[in-house]
């Protein structure tokens, strides 16, 4: 019986954690597409933003935002960690964001001066000047 | 006679090595501006780092693109 109980409890979180997976899954879509439209993109501090002029909705504004709340987290924890700000945290990733890059052609971006870009096949992508060679 | 004078030598000497020299302070405070070299010394350190969270949390980012 108790046993049963167990199984039970166990397949439970299992079912649980299957939906969150797929939650997040979903999340990862809705951010994507709305990228790929040119309606959010990455920003030179690390985080995520609306373009200016984007009309987006409720749902997604809050999917931006519960994005850059989750990135707020690793990077707290990563300067905690190496004695630095979040926000040198938060720039050093930008760096990799923008030099790997993790902005696809079409997608925007907003670089240091604050300037919204569209990246393009033939320009290269405006790296912010803090991120070095 | 010798030993007085001697003695004075050593007096104006030492007075000469005492001349009170006048600094004066600048108006404006001295002001260094780090700032910059600090940030991308810190945040080339923390390459690594960075790459790692990029790649340990992939589906808070944007895919990888050529």
């Amino acid at each position: 019986m108790k046993r049963n109980f167990v199984l039970a409890g166990l397949a439970a979180i299992g079912l649980a954690l299957t939906a969150t997976a797929a939650l997040a899954q979903a999340q990862d879509s809705a951010l994507a597409q709305a990228r790929a439209n040119g309606l959010i993109g990455e920003q030179a501090d690390g985080y995520l933003g609306v373009v200016p002029g984007a009309t987006i909705s409720a749902d997604l504004r809050g999917r931006v935002d519960q994005n850059n709340i989750q990135r707020r987290q690793l990077y707290t924890r990563r300067a905690a960690e190496r004695s630095v700000s979040v926000n040198e945290m938060a720039a050093a990733v930008a760096c990799e964001v923008f030099e790997r890059p993790r902005i696809a052609v079409g997608e925007k971006y907003r670089n240091e001066a604050g300037q919204w870009r569209q990246r393009t096949a033939g320009a290269a992508i405006d790296v912010p000047s803090f991120c070095g060679d | 006679m010798r030993a007085a004078l001697l003695t004075s030598l050593g007096a104006a000497v030492l007075a000469a090595g005492c001349i009170p020299v006048q600094i004066q302070a600048p108006d404006e405070p001295i002001e260094i501006n780090l700032n910059v070299n600090i940030r991308q010394e810190v945040i080339v350190r923390l390459e690594r780092d960075a790459a790692e969270l990029l790649d340990q949390n992939a589906d808070l980012f944007g895919g990888t693109t050529p």
